[in-house]
Protein backbone atom coordinates (compact mmCIF):
# COMPACT_ATOMS: atom_id res chain seq x y z
CA UNK A 1 0.00 0.00 0.00
CA UNK A 2 2.91 2.16 1.06
CA UNK A 3 4.81 1.60 -2.02
CA UNK A 4 1.74 2.03 -4.33
CA UNK A 5 0.79 5.31 -2.80
CA UNK A 6 4.71 6.45 -3.26
CA UNK A 7 4.55 5.04 -7.20
CA UNK A 8 1.70 7.54 -7.84
CA UNK A 9 3.76 10.21 -6.09
CA UNK A 10 0.41 10.62 -3.47
CA UNK A 11 2.18 12.19 -0.24
CA UNK A 12 0.22 13.27 2.58
CA UNK A 13 2.08 16.38 3.29
CA UNK A 14 1.36 17.53 -0.42
CA UNK A 15 -2.55 16.14 -0.09
CA UNK A 16 -2.84 17.84 3.22
CA UNK A 17 -1.22 21.29 1.40
CA UNK A 18 -3.57 20.92 -1.46
CA UNK A 19 -6.82 20.46 0.89
CA UNK A 20 -5.78 23.75 2.87
CA UNK A 21 -5.22 25.25 -0.24
CA UNK A 22 -8.29 24.98 -1.99
CA UNK A 23 -9.84 25.85 0.94
CA UNK A 24 -8.44 28.67 1.50
CA UNK A 25 -8.90 29.75 -2.06
CA UNK A 26 -12.38 28.34 -1.19
CA UNK A 27 -13.13 30.54 1.50
CA UNK A 28 -11.62 33.81 -0.43
CA UNK A 29 -13.75 33.62 -2.95
CA UNK A 30 -16.82 32.65 -0.76
CA UNK A 31 -15.96 36.13 1.11
CA UNK A 32 -15.28 38.21 -1.68
CA UNK A 33 -16.05 37.22 -4.70
CA UNK A 34 -19.11 35.25 -4.81
CA UNK A 35 -21.63 37.45 -2.35
CA UNK A 36 -20.98 40.10 -4.37
CA UNK A 37 -21.25 39.24 -7.67
CA UNK A 38 -24.47 37.11 -7.01
CA UNK A 39 -25.95 39.97 -5.24
CA UNK A 40 -25.38 42.17 -8.47
CA UNK A 41 -27.14 39.83 -11.16
CA UNK A 42 -29.67 39.19 -8.50
CA UNK A 43 -30.15 42.96 -8.37
CA UNK A 44 -29.54 43.49 -12.31
CA UNK A 45 -32.19 40.68 -13.01
CA UNK A 46 -34.63 42.08 -10.83
CA UNK A 47 -34.08 45.61 -12.44
CA UNK A 48 -34.59 43.89 -15.95
CA UNK A 49 -37.72 42.05 -15.03
CA UNK A 50 -39.05 45.78 -13.17
CA UNK A 51 -38.21 47.10 -16.59
CA UNK A 52 -39.97 44.65 -18.63
CA UNK A 53 -42.73 44.98 -16.47
CA UNK A 54 -43.01 48.44 -16.43
CA UNK A 55 -42.37 48.75 -20.31
CA UNK A 56 -45.22 46.13 -20.29
CA UNK A 57 -47.77 48.13 -18.04
CA UNK A 58 -46.86 51.20 -20.17
CA UNK A 59 -47.71 50.01 -23.33
CA UNK A 60 -50.81 48.95 -21.98
CA UNK A 61 -52.01 52.09 -20.60
CA UNK A 62 -51.16 53.72 -23.69
CA UNK A 63 -53.38 51.12 -25.38
CA UNK A 64 -55.83 52.08 -23.40
CA UNK A 65 -55.53 55.59 -23.25
CA UNK A 66 -55.67 55.49 -26.80
CA UNK A 67 -59.05 53.32 -27.01
CA UNK A 68 -60.82 55.96 -24.51
CA UNK A 69 -59.78 58.48 -26.81
CA UNK A 70 -61.12 56.93 -30.21
CA UNK A 71 -64.48 56.50 -27.77
CA UNK A 72 -64.84 59.84 -26.87
CA UNK A 73 -64.17 60.50 -30.18
CA UNK A 74 -66.92 58.07 -31.53
CA UNK A 75 -69.59 60.04 -28.24
CA UNK A 76 -68.36 63.52 -29.50
CA UNK A 77 -68.83 63.01 -32.97
CA UNK A 78 -72.21 61.24 -32.41
CA UNK A 79 -73.34 63.92 -29.92
CA UNK A 80 -72.44 66.56 -32.76
CA UNK A 81 -74.96 64.56 -35.29
CA UNK A 82 -77.53 65.42 -32.80
CA UNK A 83 -76.93 68.41 -32.00
CA UNK A 84 -76.93 69.85 -35.51
CA UNK A 85 -80.25 67.82 -36.17
CA UNK A 86 -81.71 69.47 -33.31
CA UNK A 87 -80.58 73.05 -34.72
CA UNK A 88 -82.08 72.47 -37.80
CA UNK A 89 -85.51 71.42 -36.63
CA UNK A 90 -85.03 73.75 -34.25
CA UNK A 91 -84.80 76.69 -36.96
CA UNK A 92 -86.95 74.97 -39.22
CA UNK A 93 -89.94 75.33 -36.29
CA UNK A 94 -89.12 78.86 -35.24
CA UNK A 95 -89.42 79.90 -38.89
CA UNK A 96 -92.61 78.65 -38.78
CA UNK A 97 -93.52 80.29 -36.02
CA UNK A 98 -92.07 83.76 -36.66
CA UNK A 99 -93.60 83.44 -40.15
CA UNK A 100 -97.28 82.40 -38.47
CA UNK A 101 -96.66 85.40 -35.68
CA UNK A 102 -96.32 87.71 -38.45
CA UNK A 103 -99.17 86.80 -40.23
CA UNK A 104 -102.12 87.03 -36.81
CA UNK A 105 -99.96 90.35 -36.32
CA UNK A 106 -100.49 92.12 -40.15
CA UNK A 107 -104.20 90.90 -39.74
CA UNK A 108 -105.00 92.26 -36.45
CA UNK A 109 -102.95 95.60 -37.53
CA UNK A 110 -105.03 95.40 -40.58
CA UNK A 111 -108.72 94.72 -38.29
CA UNK A 112 -107.29 98.00 -35.87
CA UNK A 113 -107.00 100.13 -38.87
CA UNK A 114 -110.30 98.75 -40.29
CA UNK A 115 -112.23 99.75 -36.98
CA UNK A 116 -110.30 102.70 -36.81
CA UNK A 117 -111.72 104.31 -40.02
CA UNK A 118 -115.08 103.11 -39.31
CA UNK A 119 -114.80 105.36 -36.29
CA UNK A 120 -113.40 108.34 -37.80
CA UNK A 121 -115.98 107.65 -40.42
CA UNK A 122 -118.74 108.26 -37.99
CA UNK A 123 -118.14 110.61 -36.32
CA UNK A 124 -117.17 112.75 -39.28
CA UNK A 125 -120.66 112.00 -40.60
CA UNK A 126 -121.89 112.74 -37.42
CA UNK A 127 -120.03 116.32 -37.33
CA UNK A 128 -121.08 116.65 -40.56
CA UNK A 129 -124.70 115.69 -39.52
CA UNK A 130 -124.64 118.51 -36.43
CA UNK A 131 -122.82 121.08 -39.18
CA UNK A 132 -125.43 120.23 -42.00
CA UNK A 133 -128.03 120.89 -38.85
CA UNK A 134 -127.37 124.18 -38.20
CA UNK A 135 -127.00 125.30 -41.77
CA UNK A 136 -130.95 123.77 -42.43
CA UNK A 137 -132.16 125.56 -39.13
CA UNK A 138 -130.25 129.33 -40.60
CA UNK A 139 -131.70 128.60 -43.75
CA UNK A 140 -135.11 127.70 -42.58
CA UNK A 141 -134.94 130.63 -40.63
CA UNK A 142 -134.11 132.59 -43.02
CA UNK A 143 -136.87 130.97 -45.38
CA UNK A 144 -139.43 131.64 -42.32
CA UNK A 145 -138.23 134.66 -40.82
CA UNK A 146 -139.31 133.41 -38.18
CA UNK A 147 -138.51 131.17 -35.40
CA UNK A 148 -140.49 128.25 -34.71
CA UNK A 149 -139.79 127.30 -30.72
CA UNK A 150 -136.84 125.62 -30.67
CA UNK A 151 -138.07 122.58 -30.02
CA UNK A 152 -140.35 122.61 -33.00
CA UNK A 153 -137.36 123.39 -34.91
CA UNK A 154 -135.56 120.62 -33.76
CA UNK A 155 -138.42 118.54 -35.00
CA UNK A 156 -138.44 119.31 -38.30
CA UNK A 157 -134.86 119.71 -38.40
CA UNK A 158 -134.07 115.97 -37.81
CA UNK A 159 -137.38 115.05 -40.15
CA UNK A 160 -135.65 116.73 -43.35
CA UNK A 161 -132.48 115.17 -42.49
CA UNK A 162 -133.77 112.01 -42.02
CA UNK B 1 13.08 13.01 -22.12
CA UNK B 2 11.31 12.04 -18.35
CA UNK B 3 8.11 10.98 -17.52
CA UNK B 4 7.19 10.49 -13.97
CA UNK B 5 4.14 9.53 -13.00
CA UNK B 6 4.55 11.72 -9.43
CA UNK B 7 5.07 15.44 -9.40
CA UNK B 8 8.99 16.29 -8.79
CA UNK B 9 10.01 17.79 -5.73
CA UNK B 10 12.41 21.07 -6.91
CA UNK B 11 13.37 21.66 -3.35
CA UNK B 12 12.27 20.61 0.41
CA UNK B 13 11.21 23.23 3.37
CA UNK B 14 12.53 21.20 6.34
CA UNK B 15 10.90 17.66 5.61
CA UNK B 16 8.04 19.45 2.93
CA UNK B 17 9.16 18.53 -0.76
CA UNK B 18 7.91 21.54 -2.33
CA UNK B 19 6.70 19.94 -5.76
CA UNK B 20 6.35 21.79 -9.23
CA UNK B 21 2.84 21.08 -8.98
CA UNK B 22 2.38 22.54 -5.52
CA UNK B 23 4.24 25.75 -7.19
CA UNK B 24 1.60 25.65 -9.76
CA UNK B 25 -1.11 25.35 -7.90
CA UNK B 26 0.16 28.22 -5.89
CA UNK B 27 0.21 30.82 -8.72
CA UNK B 28 -3.20 29.64 -9.95
CA UNK B 29 -4.52 30.36 -6.63
CA UNK B 30 -2.80 33.31 -6.33
CA UNK B 31 -4.21 34.52 -9.82
CA UNK B 32 -7.84 33.59 -8.98
CA UNK B 33 -7.44 35.36 -5.68
CA UNK B 34 -5.92 38.84 -7.26
CA UNK B 35 -8.70 38.79 -10.11
CA UNK B 36 -11.20 38.38 -7.63
CA UNK B 37 -9.68 41.24 -5.77
CA UNK B 38 -9.44 43.37 -8.97
CA UNK B 39 -13.08 42.62 -9.68
CA UNK B 40 -14.17 43.17 -6.36
CA UNK B 41 -12.95 46.69 -5.69
CA UNK B 42 -14.97 47.40 -9.17
CA UNK B 43 -18.45 45.83 -9.50
CA UNK B 44 -20.80 48.20 -11.57
CA UNK B 45 -24.52 47.20 -11.88
CA UNK B 46 -23.84 47.95 -16.09
CA UNK B 47 -20.75 45.51 -16.78
CA UNK B 48 -17.83 46.31 -18.77
CA UNK B 49 -14.67 44.14 -19.72
CA UNK B 50 -13.40 41.78 -17.36
CA UNK B 51 -16.39 41.89 -15.10
CA UNK B 52 -18.88 40.87 -18.32
CA UNK B 53 -16.51 37.80 -18.75
CA UNK B 54 -16.74 36.64 -15.31
CA UNK B 55 -20.45 37.82 -14.78
CA UNK B 56 -21.14 35.42 -18.22
CA UNK B 57 -19.06 32.65 -16.42
CA UNK B 58 -20.68 32.74 -13.53
CA UNK B 59 -24.51 33.06 -14.51
CA UNK B 60 -23.83 29.95 -16.61
CA UNK B 61 -22.59 28.14 -13.81
CA UNK B 62 -25.96 29.43 -11.49
CA UNK B 63 -27.92 28.53 -14.05
CA UNK B 64 -26.33 25.11 -14.41
CA UNK B 65 -26.33 24.71 -10.39
CA UNK B 66 -30.33 25.38 -11.02
CA UNK B 67 -31.04 23.41 -13.46
CA UNK B 68 -29.93 20.82 -11.32
CA UNK B 69 -31.51 21.68 -7.86
CA UNK B 70 -34.37 23.11 -9.19
CA UNK B 71 -34.03 25.91 -6.01
CA UNK B 72 -32.96 28.86 -6.09
CA UNK B 73 -31.42 28.93 -2.01
CA UNK B 74 -30.04 25.37 -2.68
CA UNK B 75 -28.52 26.66 -5.24
CA UNK B 76 -26.90 29.47 -3.39
CA UNK B 77 -26.05 26.99 -1.03
CA UNK B 78 -23.75 24.61 -3.31
CA UNK B 79 -22.81 27.24 -5.60
CA UNK B 80 -19.54 28.43 -4.21
CA UNK B 81 -17.91 25.13 -4.26
CA UNK B 82 -19.43 23.93 -7.30
CA UNK B 83 -17.91 27.27 -8.72
CA UNK B 84 -14.55 27.05 -7.24
CA UNK B 85 -13.98 23.94 -8.16
CA UNK B 86 -14.79 24.48 -11.87
CA UNK B 87 -12.47 27.37 -11.78
CA UNK B 88 -9.65 25.96 -9.94
CA UNK B 89 -9.97 22.65 -12.16
CA UNK B 90 -10.54 23.99 -15.59
CA UNK B 91 -7.13 26.90 -14.72
CA UNK B 92 -5.09 23.85 -13.51
CA UNK B 93 -6.00 22.00 -16.74
CA UNK B 94 -5.44 24.37 -19.13
CA UNK B 95 -1.68 25.23 -17.25
CA UNK B 96 -0.39 22.55 -19.06
CA UNK B 97 -1.05 24.38 -22.68
CA UNK B 98 1.02 27.18 -22.00
CA UNK B 99 4.59 26.71 -23.53
CA UNK B 100 7.51 25.97 -21.88
CA UNK B 101 5.31 23.39 -19.21
CA UNK B 102 7.20 20.52 -18.91
CA UNK B 103 10.40 21.96 -20.81
CA UNK B 104 11.77 24.30 -18.87
CA UNK B 105 13.06 23.17 -15.91
CA UNK B 106 15.88 21.99 -13.85
CA UNK B 107 18.83 19.35 -14.62
CA UNK B 108 19.46 17.06 -11.78
CA UNK B 109 21.38 13.92 -11.24
CA UNK B 110 18.69 11.05 -10.31
CA UNK B 111 20.17 7.26 -9.57
CA UNK B 112 23.33 8.18 -11.67
CA UNK B 113 21.02 9.72 -15.00
CA UNK B 114 20.78 13.61 -15.60
CA UNK B 115 17.35 14.29 -16.25
CA UNK B 116 14.96 17.23 -16.31
CA UNK B 117 12.89 18.26 -13.33
CA UNK B 118 10.25 20.72 -15.12
CA UNK B 119 9.64 23.86 -13.09
CA UNK B 120 6.09 23.80 -13.60
CA UNK B 121 3.58 21.15 -14.18
CA UNK B 122 -0.54 20.87 -14.28
CA UNK B 123 -1.92 20.91 -10.96
CA UNK B 124 -4.44 18.16 -12.29
CA UNK B 125 -1.36 16.25 -13.16
CA UNK B 126 -0.56 15.28 -9.53
CA UNK B 127 -2.74 12.93 -7.88
CA UNK B 128 -2.21 14.59 -4.52
CA UNK B 129 -3.88 17.26 -5.66
CA UNK B 130 -7.17 15.12 -7.74
CA UNK B 131 -7.40 13.53 -4.40
CA UNK B 132 -8.03 16.63 -2.07
CA UNK B 133 -10.32 18.10 -4.42
CA UNK B 134 -12.14 14.44 -4.69
CA UNK B 135 -11.90 14.54 -0.58
CA UNK B 136 -13.44 17.76 -0.30
CA UNK B 137 -15.76 16.96 -2.70
CA UNK B 138 -16.90 13.67 -0.99
CA UNK B 139 -16.56 15.22 2.35
CA UNK B 140 -18.96 17.97 1.87
CA UNK B 141 -21.60 15.55 0.60
CA UNK B 142 -20.75 13.25 3.29
CA UNK B 143 -21.30 16.61 5.59
CA UNK B 144 -24.20 17.75 4.20
CA UNK B 145 -26.21 14.67 4.53
CA UNK B 146 -24.71 14.54 8.20
CA UNK B 147 -26.14 18.08 9.02
CA UNK B 148 -29.34 17.55 7.45
CA UNK B 149 -30.40 13.68 9.39
CA UNK B 150 -27.75 13.73 12.32
CA UNK B 151 -25.17 11.49 12.24
CA UNK B 152 -26.65 8.73 13.99
CA UNK B 153 -29.31 8.06 11.54
CA UNK B 154 -26.34 8.99 8.67
CA UNK B 155 -23.97 6.22 9.71
CA UNK B 156 -27.06 3.89 9.79
CA UNK B 157 -27.09 4.64 5.84
CA UNK B 158 -24.01 1.85 6.40
CA UNK B 159 -23.54 0.36 9.17
CA UNK B 160 -26.83 -2.12 8.65
CA UNK B 161 -27.57 -4.78 11.88
CA UNK B 162 -27.38 -8.11 9.98
CA UNK B 163 -30.01 -9.31 12.54
CA UNK B 164 -32.54 -6.40 10.70
CA UNK B 165 -35.94 -7.07 8.69
CA UNK B 166 -33.98 -8.33 5.45
CA UNK B 167 -31.44 -9.80 7.26
CA UNK B 168 -27.92 -10.34 6.04
CA UNK B 169 -29.27 -8.15 2.87
CA UNK B 170 -29.26 -4.39 4.29
CA UNK B 171 -26.13 -5.14 5.72
CA UNK B 172 -24.94 -6.20 2.41
CA UNK B 173 -26.11 -2.81 0.97
CA UNK B 174 -24.63 -0.90 3.73
CA UNK B 175 -21.21 -1.94 3.00
CA UNK B 176 -21.30 -1.66 -1.09
CA UNK B 177 -22.67 2.25 0.15
CA UNK B 178 -19.39 2.52 2.18
CA UNK B 179 -17.41 1.02 -1.08
CA UNK B 180 -18.97 3.52 -3.35
CA UNK B 181 -17.80 6.59 -1.33
CA UNK B 182 -14.50 5.05 -1.45
CA UNK B 183 -14.85 4.10 -5.47
CA UNK B 184 -16.19 7.74 -5.43
CA UNK B 185 -12.90 9.00 -4.42
CA UNK B 186 -10.69 7.04 -6.76
CA UNK B 187 -13.06 7.55 -9.18
CA UNK B 188 -12.61 11.21 -9.02
CA UNK B 189 -9.29 11.78 -8.53
CA UNK B 190 -7.96 8.87 -11.18
CA UNK B 191 -10.08 10.48 -13.77
CA UNK B 192 -9.16 14.19 -13.79
CA UNK B 193 -5.40 12.96 -12.86
CA UNK B 194 -5.41 10.34 -15.72
CA UNK B 195 -6.68 12.90 -18.57
CA UNK B 196 -4.83 15.92 -17.47
CA UNK B 197 -1.56 13.39 -17.19
CA UNK B 198 -2.32 11.66 -20.58
CA UNK B 199 -2.66 15.07 -21.85
CA UNK B 200 0.54 16.23 -20.49
CA UNK B 201 2.47 13.56 -21.46
CA UNK B 202 0.92 13.80 -25.24
CA UNK B 203 1.88 17.15 -25.99
CA UNK B 204 4.95 16.71 -24.76
CA UNK B 205 5.59 13.58 -26.76
CA UNK B 206 4.43 15.68 -30.04
CA UNK B 207 6.75 18.22 -29.10
CA UNK B 208 9.42 16.29 -28.74
CA UNK B 209 8.21 14.54 -32.26
CA UNK B 210 7.29 17.18 -34.83
CA UNK B 211 7.76 20.15 -32.48
CA UNK B 212 6.38 22.66 -35.50
CA UNK B 213 2.34 22.55 -36.17
CA UNK B 214 1.50 19.25 -35.45
CA UNK B 215 0.77 20.01 -31.47
CA UNK B 216 -1.60 22.31 -32.39
CA UNK B 217 -4.48 19.89 -32.64
CA UNK B 218 -3.69 18.56 -29.67
CA UNK B 219 -3.22 21.83 -28.03
CA UNK B 220 -7.02 22.72 -28.60
CA UNK B 221 -8.13 18.63 -27.45
CA UNK B 222 -6.30 19.76 -24.69
CA UNK B 223 -8.13 22.62 -24.20
CA UNK B 224 -11.32 21.00 -24.88
CA UNK B 225 -10.67 18.01 -22.45
CA UNK B 226 -9.73 20.45 -19.98
CA UNK B 227 -12.97 22.25 -19.81
CA UNK B 228 -14.70 19.29 -20.33
CA UNK B 229 -12.79 17.28 -16.99
CA UNK B 230 -13.60 20.87 -14.97
CA UNK B 231 -17.13 20.50 -15.98
CA UNK B 232 -17.55 16.51 -15.05
CA UNK B 233 -15.87 17.30 -11.95
CA UNK B 234 -18.07 20.05 -10.69
CA UNK B 235 -21.20 18.79 -11.93
CA UNK B 236 -20.60 15.36 -10.27
CA UNK B 237 -19.79 17.19 -7.02
CA UNK B 238 -22.87 19.09 -7.71
CA UNK B 239 -24.88 15.85 -7.99
CA UNK B 240 -23.80 14.48 -5.37
CA UNK B 241 -24.29 17.20 -2.97
CA UNK B 242 -28.14 17.19 -4.44
CA UNK B 243 -28.46 13.78 -4.02
CA UNK B 244 -27.05 13.95 -0.90
CA UNK B 245 -29.80 16.87 0.49
CA UNK B 246 -32.36 14.90 -1.42
CA UNK B 247 -31.97 11.78 0.13
CA UNK B 248 -31.92 13.69 3.97
CA UNK B 249 -35.38 14.96 3.13
CA UNK B 250 -36.54 11.61 2.40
Amino acid sequence: MQELFTKLGIDWKLLIAQIVNFLVLLFVLYKFAYGPIVAMLEKRQKKIEQGLKDAESARKNLEKSEEKQKEILKKARADFKVIVEKAHTQAEKSKLEIAAEAKTQAKKILADAKAEIGREKKKTIGEIKSEIGGLVAMAAEKVIEEKVDSKKDREIIEKSIS
Amino acid sequence: MNISLAAEPLFHIGSFPVTNTIVVTLLVSLLIIAASAILKSRVHLIPRGFQNMVESVLEALLNLVDSVTQDRRQSKKFFPLVATIFIFVILSNWVEVVPGMGTIGLRETHEGKEILVPLFRSGSADLNMTLALAIISVMSAQILGIAAIGIGKYAGKFFVSPFAKPYFVGTFVGVLELVSEVAKLISFSFRLFGNIFAGEVLLMVMLFLVPYFAPLPFLFLELFVGFMQALVFSMLTLVFLKMAATEAAH
